[in-house]
């Protein structure tokens, strides 16, 4: 029986490094990645609500909101933050696509789209919408978000 | 020209799509601590004491302040706000305690034991209940507060926190003689920014007396003023730094959270502070934007010439008066939308209630305010049965008219309305207004509503530029304008490129402002910084060009007249072989003997608005801003008189751009207001419980729009009639896209279901409740 | 942010997590079964009882099984919303557990755990309330037991303190047998809780049931309300008329929606399926 009832180490790998861990029980994922110790900062806290996506990373390639899981369920797993994601197809046509103002919900929504890709390579309309209103955005219009994820899906 | 109206990507694009662009929370420093705001869970009562004995107690807790630890009183036009809550509570969220502790989950536990005693008093829940003859005074002293910022007025013994009013003409004489009159009342619930970067601000004040405050502000300058007067402070004592912030919409050009953050840290010795609002936080207790209710009778010909309008708007602020007297002014001054009425009447309230106060909201009131009008020129075109488009365009304001307040308009000034109307009818595919079935139960409808609108700044705005150039010849930019999405930054390297006539690569500007090293931007609100940090840049680029000429004339032996630039050379202007390049002048010229002249080239930029005037208190008469924005919008959408559910088909935009500096993000821009507008309109709503319980404090209550309720499609053009004082003849266009959209969509809606649809949110059940208790 | 420090176990055997809990109790701890934690983790961040122990149960195998024993299909309760509605093993489970929250969300959520939500909505339960035969794996201090669902949830929950769900089954034949419809109304937005879950069965005999979510404080089934839509008669409109009157509770009146407007939209959705079921 896997005990924890104080702060410990835990075992994963957080953008293909596999890493030792320090966490407390009650640590989010989200709480353990933006801390200082791990420094990976792209996940945002939006509302720690599992409401609006900003927080979103990949858990064994599908997308998870890490402000509603402990960090103890990611052990022995491997995570994909937006740090961890180098050129890919999503984030040019992010780029090419204007898709983001402020930015604040793009690590989230590259994510999404990310592993959707992933999962269906090419997706119709209907898929990648399901997928993306996971996620909030308060900047764009959304259409900018669609077009990036459209062409990533067709190169 | 290369830069200029080009889709240059955002400067700092690459590291939002990695992960490295770096937001206030983000941001850690060494041995911070942990603030959080107690909210009070009551929305008007006298607050008999505060015991944080059991929270201080707690191992981890490093201070717990409350109301009597800020003597003071706080606001950006009238003083009526204590930080904390002293005496009273006035909205349910209302701070009463602040506490700091070594960690964030220590500051929650701590913050669940600050006990509060309270002596509930009656609640004023509505604009309604705020007018009541016996209403209960959310300010017993109203009328004695200081006017930090006039003008401000204030009525003592009311719920009326001020009140501004716009007087042209004969309004009642010319409402007698119209042939028809139409009378509407809107009614707008407060609506929240929802940036979805919750505020956050971070305060440490150092051994020597300075203070470094962190924040997600649109307004670092103001921060910086703000809490040197607070705290009785130099302001160059005071830095405050503004990373990228994560959205804004006008919520975080209030100060609030900064003010809170310096005296946690004043509490635990200097140390630095963090205070981050939980987003439930963020949403009941920081500020939202305004409700409206509105009376709007209108007076016209049998032809549709508008004669007369008599506008009464009430603004539900909430429990402080935030920018409200501002905000209030600005929709006097353009009361009538973008209409030519000779003869108007309007009296704006800002009225208290206990409800979350309420600050600048993407818009600037203009939202609500074109809203009631837009409901009201439908319904006259309806009574009418004109084209509710050529009414619009029949009236349309045109060089050589007036606005309410008399200001003068001219083509540089208005832009042209009329030629936004005739662009808009192609793209939309306008059909007239009439409402069409296409299936049984299924109707298509058509709504337009137009909009005007100018910044409303105070009269002494200003903005600066610094350009230093590198060895190398590239330059960098330092301006005071924040980077919340609009592409403020990248607009500016632009600019800056274009009149150095050097590619945008070769401009380096830092994403953050430090109001150490930037110089002054007023605030980054009102869609102005293109046209006051670009006149500033474009000064600082002057002063780069003059310096460059003339050390380059001495090293040339000629007068700097006879030089020219351009490819990063300055050369002889009818022998262009003989030059020199930026990178030979950047840091002063070295003779080939290696003696030395000039330095550094440092161009110095600055720009004020000019000829703006406080409105007279009396008449309202006076010019509040350098030039206004025009534009039209349009919604399509299919309607099922069934089920009275709806959907968004088309949403279009037109509006007098003046010059686009950047097309792409100008459409984002715009795009994404349309988006908003949508969302606020058919779904967005603070909700208050019967006591003024706050009920929308999460985004599972508060409903934004999310992906795939969106229209089919968003068309967005702009026409280019140039402001001829704006950088390359560039009018704002940052807000506009949500100014009018609503409207259109209650146009659409009221023309689908033949019936006056005056509220907001349109929900399915507004329409069939509307239905239902229809005669 | 979870602000109460918390102890965390996770047992490898359903008995273990028996003794656990019985042992914690005892020691005047609060333990709290957890499986996908969404709920436990988003209410802990603002609650002010604070959680103290929290067994995850996610360990077990049985809990993360899922299949077919026999005439039986069966879901063990620690499955995501998501991977139950990829094994598809019964459409109208799928179509209303694909509903649930959004995508991602989905992956997080575990059937038992949206079951045993202390939200009234428990969307995942409603198909389960439908078929004649439903059975659910209990872990109890007598050993596992395998009861009849209404056994155990008719409208609450009576499960004894530490008890915890295993699995749910539904009988194969019954469950591939019924036609079905689930239909989520909701104020506006395709992401929000029910302002109504409308779940309907049809069986091979024409006998119609009807399952909500978002009516009332729990998930509900009235025989009475089934007969009346089963009345074939009456049309669909006099039959949904005829339903909502008999509804054994006023719905709610809340956020969402109020208890008239709710009122209309059930009304007009049970009369929608009916035609669509009986066409
Ligand atoms: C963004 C979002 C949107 C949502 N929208 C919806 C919606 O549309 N419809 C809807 O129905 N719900 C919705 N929910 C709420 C959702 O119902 C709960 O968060 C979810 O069902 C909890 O599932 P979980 O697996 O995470 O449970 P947990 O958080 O692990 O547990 C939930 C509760 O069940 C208990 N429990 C868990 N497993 C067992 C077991 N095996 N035996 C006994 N008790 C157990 C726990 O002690 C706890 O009290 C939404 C949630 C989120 C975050
Ligand atoms: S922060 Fe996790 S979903 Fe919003
Ligand atoms: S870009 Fe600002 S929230 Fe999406």
């Amino acid at each position: 029986m896997k005990t924890l009832t104080g702060p410990t180490h835990i075992q994963l790998t957080i953008n293909g490094e596999p890493r030792d861990v320090f966490i407390e029980p009650h640590y989010t994922l989200l709480d353990l990645l933006r801390h200082p110790l791990v420094g990976l900062t792209g996940a945002k806290p939006g509302c720690e609500n599992g409401d609006c996506g900003a927080c979103t990373v990949l858990l064994n390639q599908k997308p998870v909101k890490s402000c509603m899981m402990f960090a103890v369920d990611a052990e022995g797993k491997t995570v994909l933050t937006v740090e961890g994601l180098v050129d890919t197809p999503v984030q040019r046509a992010f780029l090419k696509h204007f898709a983001f103002q402020c930015g604040y919900c793009t690590s989230g929504f590259l994510l999404v789209a990310h592993a959707l890709l992933h999962e269906i390579p090419h997706p119709d309309r209907h898929q990648i919408t399901e997928w993306l209103r996971s996620n909030i955005c308060r900047c764009t219009s959304y259409e900018e978000i669609l077009a990036a994820v459209h062409e990533a899906s067709e190169s | 020209m290369t830069s200029i109206g080009a889709n240059i990507p955002r400067k700092e694009a690459p590291n939002k799509v990695t992960g490295r662009a770096r937001y206030t929370r983000d941001l850690y420093r060494p041995g911070t601590l942990y603030a959080l705001i107690v909210p009070a869970h009551i929305a008007h009562a006298r607050l008999l004491a505060v015991d944080t004995r059991e929270a201080r107690a707690l191992a981890g807790v490093k201070a717990v302040l409350t109301g009597a630890d800020a003597p003071f009183l706080t606001g950006d036009v009238i003083e009526d706000h204590p930080p904390l809550a002293r005496d009273k509570v006035r909205y349910w969220g209302e701070p009463v305690a602040l506490v700091v502790a070594r960690d964030m989950a220590t500051a929650q536990q701590a913050a669940a034991l600050v006990h509060c005693t309270y002596d509930p008093l009656p609640v004023v829940n509505s604009i309604e209940d705020a007018l009541r003859a016996d209403a209960p005074l959310v300010h017993e002293a109203v009328g004695s507060y200081t006017i930090a910022t006039p003008p401000a007025s204030p009525r003592p013994h009311s719920n009326i926190a001020d009140e501004a009013n716009v007087t042209k003409g004969d309004s009642d004489g010319a409402l007698k003689a119209s042939d028809v009159i139409v009378q509407v009342h809107v009614s707008l619930p407060q609506i929240d920014h929802a940036a979805m970067e919750p505020r956050v601000a971070t305060a440490e004040i150092l051994a020597d007396g300075r203070v470094l405050i962190e924040t997600s502000s649109q307004a670092p300058f103001e921060v910086q003023k703000l809490v040197a007067q607070y705290f009785q402070l130099d302001p160059g004592q005071v830095t405050v730094s503004v990373p990228l912030v994560g959205g804004a919409f006008g919520g975080k050009a209030s100060v609030q959270l900064e003010v809170l953050a310096y005296l946690a840290s004043h509490a635990v010795g200097g140390r630095v502070v963090t205070l981050a609002n939980p987003r439930e936080v963020d949403m009941e207790s920081s500020p939202v934007g305004l409700g409206l209710e509105a009376d709007v009778t209108l007076g016209a010909t049998q032809e549709g010439r508008l004669t007369a309008a008599i506008l009464r708007f009430y603004l539900d602020v909430g429990a402080y008066a935030d920018s409200a007297p501002r905000i209030a002014r600005a929709i006097a001054a353009q009361c009538t939308g973008p209409y030519r009425i000779d003869h108007v009447h309007a009296d704006v309230y800002a009225v208290y209630t206990n409800h979350t106060y309420t600050t600048a909201f993407r818009g600037f009131g203009h939202m609500p305010m074109t809203f009631a009008i837009e409901r009201a020129m439908d319904e006259l075109a309806q009574r009418l049965s004109i084209d509710p488009l050529d009414l619009r365009q029949r009236n349309a304001l045109r060089p050589g008219d007036r606005t309410p307040t008399k200001a003068r308009l001219t083509p540089s000034n208005l832009g042209s309305l009329s030629e936004t109307i005739e662009r808009l009818k192609p793209l939309i595919g306008w059909n007239g207004g009439e409402p069409y079935p296409v299936a049984p139960h299924r109707i298509r409808a058509q709504g337009v509503a137009a909009f005007w609108k100018t910044s409303s700044s105070p009269p002494n705005a200003t903005s600066g530029a610094i350009v230093t150039m590198n060895a190398d010849g590239s330059v960098n930019l330092s301006i005071g304008a924040v980077e919340f999405g609009s592409g403020a930054k990248t607009t500016a390297a632009q600019i800056l490129a274009e009149a150095l006539r050097i590619p945008v690569s070769r401009v380096f500007i830092h994403e953050a402002v430090n109001t150490d090293t930037d110089p002054e931007h007023w605030k980054t609100v009102a869609s102005l910084s293109t046209y006051m940090v670009g006149r500033a840049v474009l000064d600082a680029a002057q002063d780069v060009v003059r310096q460059l000429k003339s050390l380059a004339a001495v090293v040339l032996r000629c007068a700097p007249e006879d030089l020219d630039y351009g490819n990063e050379t300055v050369f002889v202007r009818d022998d262009p072989s003989i030059k020199l390049t930026y990178a030979d002048l950047a840091l002063g010229y070295q003779y080939p003997e290696g003696d030395s002249i000039g330095g550094q080239i440092i161009g110095r930029g600055r720009f004020m608005i000019r000829h703006l005037n406080l409105l007279d208190q009396e008449t309202g008469h006076g010019r509040p801003g350098p030039a206004w924005t025009v534009g039209v919008q349009a919604v399509e959408i299919e309607y099922d008189d069934l089920t009275h559910q709806y959907r968004l088909l088309k949403a279009a935009t037109v509006l007098d751009a003046g010059h686009v500096i950047n097309p792409a993000i100008a459409h984002g821009q715009v795009r994404g207001g349309m988006a908003m507008g949508l969302g606020i309109a058919s779904r967005e709503a603070v909700r208050y419980g019967p006591q003024g319980e706050f009920l929308t404090n999460q985004f599972r209550s508060y409903k934004v729009l999310r992906l795939g309720e969106q229209p089919d499609a968003y068309l967005v053009e702009f026409v280019t009639n140039p402001q001829v004082d704006a950088p390359f003849g560039a009018r704002p266009l940052g807000e506009h896209g949500v100014l009018a959209i609503g409207a259109a969509l209650a146009n659409a809606l009221s023309r689908a279901t033949n019936m006056s649809i005056n509220q907001l949110p349109i929900t399915p059940e507004l329409i069939w409740q509307q239905r239902r208790n229809a005669p | 942010m979870i602000p109460w420090p918390v102890h965390y176990y996770r047992p490898d055997q359903w008995a273990d997590a028996l003794d656990l809990y019985q042992q914690l109790t005892r020691a005047g701890r609060s333990p709290r079964y957890y499986l996908g934690g969404t709920e436990i983790i988003t209410m802990a961040r603002t609650d002010s009882q604070p959680v103290s122990d929290l067994i995850d149960l996610k360990g077990i195998p049985e809990i993360m099984a899922h299949g077919q024993d026999g005439d039986w299909l069966y879901w063990g309760a620690g499955l995501s919303l998501a991977r139950v509605a990829e094994l598809d093993a019964w459409p109208v489970l799928t179509a209303t557990a694909d509903r649930v929250a959004d995508h991602t969300s989905r992956e997080q959520i575990t059937l038992g755990g949206n079951c045993l939500s202390i939200m009234p909505y428990k969307e995942a339960l409603v198909p389960f309330m439908l078929p004649d035969r439903v059975m659910i794996e209990v872990a109890t201090s007598q050993g596992l037991m395998t009861v009849p669902l209404h056994d155990r949830f008719d409208g609450s929950w009576h499960l004894a303190p530490g008890e915890f769900l295993l699995s749910l089954r539904v009988l194969k034949e019954e469950a591939r047998s019924l036609v079905f419809r689930s239909y989520k109304m909701t104020r506006l937005d395709w992401v929000d809780y029910p302002l109504v879950t409308v779940v309907v069965v049809r069986d091979p005999d024409g006998q119609i049931r009807a399952g909500f979510s978002g009516w009332g404080p729990h998930p509900l089934v009235s025989s009475q309300v089934n007969a009346l839509l089963s009345d074939r008669s009456a049309t669909p409109a006099a039959r949904a008329a005829a339903a909502i009157a008999a509804m054994p509770t006023p719905a709610l009146d809340d956020l969402h929606a109020s208890r008239a407007y709710r009122t209309f939209v059930t009304q007009h959705t049970l009369a929608l399926i009916i035609r669509e079921l009986e066409e």
